[in-house]
């Protein structure tokens, strides 16, 4: 770590410099271009196509039509008593239309003479080959690609610019997926770009409870980025989630650029780019080897800490049977295959746990520089790739109690695993899953983790974006002892029951709790405890737990209940869907307010209060001292 | 782009002609005695309607600066053109009463208005075709 720091702040030097310069080269140019385009253009380009386009179809109906009407008005004919007669305009414009539309009610107002009909003849052919040939032109029109990508952005720049407080989340893989339903489930508007039109069609992401608008472009542009937003009042954070950590960086620079108050969450898992988003204070960097190194310190420490980190991390709609039993570890060795970026950090973690290590590399290199940095430490490095018997032997993994596969290649690891258990079935397993098709062979191949990159960071980025107080709270819980996250682990199965719990952050002030505002006007004190009251009995308690307490940056793992409640403090809490809901009534209407504190009611409309305030004349309303 | 560097090119000769050709049958459908049915030809309201119309068509989608303005002084001359021709056939063929002085006063003094927005599209077209050339 010491020894290339140099090199490494070089290479940041340089990839910092270079996007910038292009990043701000693409907007000055995407600003001189829209400038233009406004001035220069009265119409959407949407509209100007459709005009243009349909210019010479209706030149030519016009032609016809004329043509036709004045034939008709020309040509003599007989009226019903044989005296010569002339159409009138009006007559020979009816005639034409009806005949022209293929509706055909015949010789009005009197019978043609053959002049006049051989005249009609002509017409009719003329006109429905006009009509045909506009109709065609509309159709070629709206099926050409260019025409529908235009309306495509006219549409989204639309619902962009109608859009309420949104998140620009970029990337629309798995991560990016998992993000935007974590989103629209808790009400939350999210706006999507992805280059690869076929992620669509891969995640539905029509069926989800709020429209999406999705925009098919490069999210590296930032001319793109700027039409979805970025740059918006409403965009309350950027989401950079896409499979490159260079296009991730330059996400991350355009939204710091272009609007610098907003939350720039990326993705990375490359140090040097990790660096260098952190330089420029992007908000979060999530890197899915470390985040996992971290979860699996969790799980070291021990097995209900890593279910707490389950439980509140989670998916919002699993339900409990679907998180696995608590794991059983085992002191002892490990066995570590594959020491690349994955095996570094796991192995790191291993250390800091104070666990022997065994690791097995192919690569001869990797395992000679191993030796040189590790030299008189107790873990030992073999080399040998670990899908064959003989290096496994060599690793002793009979008497090992866990062993890791991490290596860069899927095979590789569902290999490994299926040797390991046929030669230790007791062994702990876990496993890198690379590739996101194969997580039906992990699941069938009885590993007890499965640590997949993907979901990883969209937990993460989960949890920062709805519950940002959950990443201390696992912080601190970690620092805790087994006895203390057993006990919490209880409190959280009595409180939630079957379903997962329901994990929520309030914070004290006018928008979200006016009711306990307006208690503290009146000079009332107000404990945490009233907040966990049920206001419809407040004999009983909710089925939640506050879990942490935030004070001008101070946090308070799982707060008393008796802490005095002050202006912009925020808690978390986790527990039933039914006691968020019921937990608003608390903090929002003074009257449950009052019920919960055993005040007596306060009247609250208008009316009400003026009454009362004549009929209490003088009387002071009953305050508990 | 290439308008701008050939801008006398056919197309903006045909968007001239009808341009200048509704303004000048449009006087000529309106000049001569308010009231008088003999001095307004039915032939050449005809003609003044679709020359327009085709002069309307023609801005449809006219990318330059005054394109709006063109467009929208073509429309209102459309506008009082058909609200004449409809004055004409609803005297002549719904109502029965004939072209009396009094209709045909409408009907003309509707067209005159026409002739008014015709001479502002072609106004406006010399001082944009003024303004290109320099």
């Amino acid at each position: 770590m010491h020894t290339d720091k140099p090199e490494s702040a070089k290479r940041h030097d340089d990839l910092s410099d270079d996007p910038m310069n292009t990043t701000s080269d693409d907007l000055q140019s995407s600003t001189d271009k829209t400038e233009s385009f406004s001035s220069e253009e009265p119409f959407t380009p949407q509209t100007a196509m459709i005009m243009r386009r349909m210019r010479t179809p209706l030149l030519i109906l016009i032609s016809v039509y004329a043509i036709a009407v004045l034939g008709m008005v020309l040509i003599p004919g007989i009226d019903d008593h044989g005296n010569p007669w002339n159409m009138t305009f009006f007559h020979a414009f009816y005639l034409v239309s009806y005949t022209a539309t293929t509706i055909g009610f015949g010789e009005i107002p009197y019978a043609l003479t053959d002049a006049q009909r051989m005249w009609v003849l002509c017409t009719i052919y003329m006109t429905v080959i006009a009509w045909f040939y506009a109709i065609g032109s509309i159709l070629a029109l709206v099926q050409d690609p260019v025409y529908q990508q235009t309306r495509k952005r006219e549409r989204f720049k639309k619902e962009v610019a109608g859009m309420s407080d949104f998140y620009l989340v970029c990337g629309l893989g798995e991560t990016g997926f998992e993000i935007v339903k974590a989103l629209s489930r808790e009400h939350y508007r999210a706006i999507v770009i992805e280059e690869d039109e076929s992620k669509l069609l891969e995640h539905n992401i029509h069926s989800l409870a709020e429209h999406v608008p999705v925009l098919i472009a490069d999210a590296a542009i930032p001319k793109n980025l700027k039409m979805a937003g970025i740059a918006d009042d409403h965009c309350k954070g950027v989401i950079a989630a896409t499979a490159s950590d260079e296009i991730n960086l330059k996400i991350a620079i355009s939204s710091k650029l272009l609007h610098p108050d907003g939350m720039v969450v990326c993705r990375s898992d490359i140090q040097s780019y990790e660096e260098n988003m952190l330089s420029f204070k992007t908000d979060h960097v999530i890197n899915p080897y470390r985040t996992f190194a971290t979860i699996f310190s969790m799980l070291l420490h021990s097995s209900s800490m890593y279910m707490i980190f389950n439980w509140l991390t989670g998916a919002p709609d699993c339900r409990l049977s679907e998180i696995e039993d608590p794991l059983k570890l085992n002191h002892g060795r490990w066995i570590l295959c594959g020491y690349g970026r994955f095996g570094k950090t796991v192995h790191q973690t291993l250390q800091k746990h104070q666990t022997r290590t065994t690791i097995l590399e192919a690569d001869p290199a990797i395992c000679e520089q191993f030796k040189e940095d590790h030299a008189g430490q107790a873990d030992n490095i073999i080399t040998g790739s670990g899908v064959d018997e003989t290096a496994l032997n060599n690793a002793e993994i009979e008497d090992a109690v866990g062993i890791i596969a991490g290596t860069d290649d899927d095979s590789n690891n569902l290999s490994i695993i299926m040797t390991a258990m046929q030669m230790n079935p007791d062994i702990f397993v876990v496993a890198r899953q690379n590739q996101r098709h194969n997580t039906e062979l992990f699941e069938r191949s009885k590993a007890d983790l499965v640590m997949q990159p993907r979901e990883i960071t969209a937990r993460i980025i989960r949890a920062q974006l709805l519950n940002a107080l959950l990443i201390p709270f696992l912080n601190k819980a970690s620092e805790r002892d087994t006895q203390w996250t057993n006990i919490t682990i209880t409190r959280l199965i009595a409180v939630a029951g079957e379903c997962k719990p329901h994990v929520w952050t309030t914070e004290i002030n006018q928008d979200i709790t006016p009711a306990i505002m307006r208690a503290m006007e009146l000079g009332r004190s107000i404990k945490l405890d009233c907040l966990l009251t049920d206001p419809a009995a407040k004999a009983s308690k909710l089925d939640c737990v506050a879990l942490l307490h935030e004070r001008d940056g101070e946090h308070q793992l799982l707060p008393d209940d008796d802490i005095e409640l002050q202006a912009g403090d925020k808690i978390l809490f986790c527990g039933k869907h039914d006691a968020k809901d019921a937990m608003q009534w608390i903090q929002q209407v003074m009257s449950s307010l009052n019920y919960v504190m055993s005040y007596e009611s306060e009247p609250e409309s208008f009316i009400w209060r003026r009454f009362f305030r004549k009929k209490k004349a003088g009387e002071r309303r009953n305050r508990p001292r | 782009m290439e308008e701008k560097k050939v801008w006398f090119s056919n197309e903006r000769v045909w968007f001239s002609f009808f341009m200048i050709l509704a303004l000048t049958l449009n006087f000529g459908f309106f000049i001569g005695e308010l009231d008088d049915p003999q001095h307004h030809n039915v032939f050449e309201l005809f003609a003044v309607i679709v020359i327009n119309m085709i002069a309307t068509v023609l801005k449809l989608g006219d990318r330059t600066q005054l394109g709006p303005m063109l467009l929208a002084t073509s429309l209102v001359a459309l506008v009082q053109l058909v609200s004449a021709s409809l004055v004409w056939a609803f005297a002549v063929h719904v109502n029965d009463t004939g072209l009396t002085p009094s209709v045909m006063a409408t009907i003309v003094s509707l067209s005159g208005g026409a002739v008014l927005a015709n001479v502002i599209s072609v106004i406006l077209l010399m001082i944009e075709t003024t303004l290109q050339r320099r």
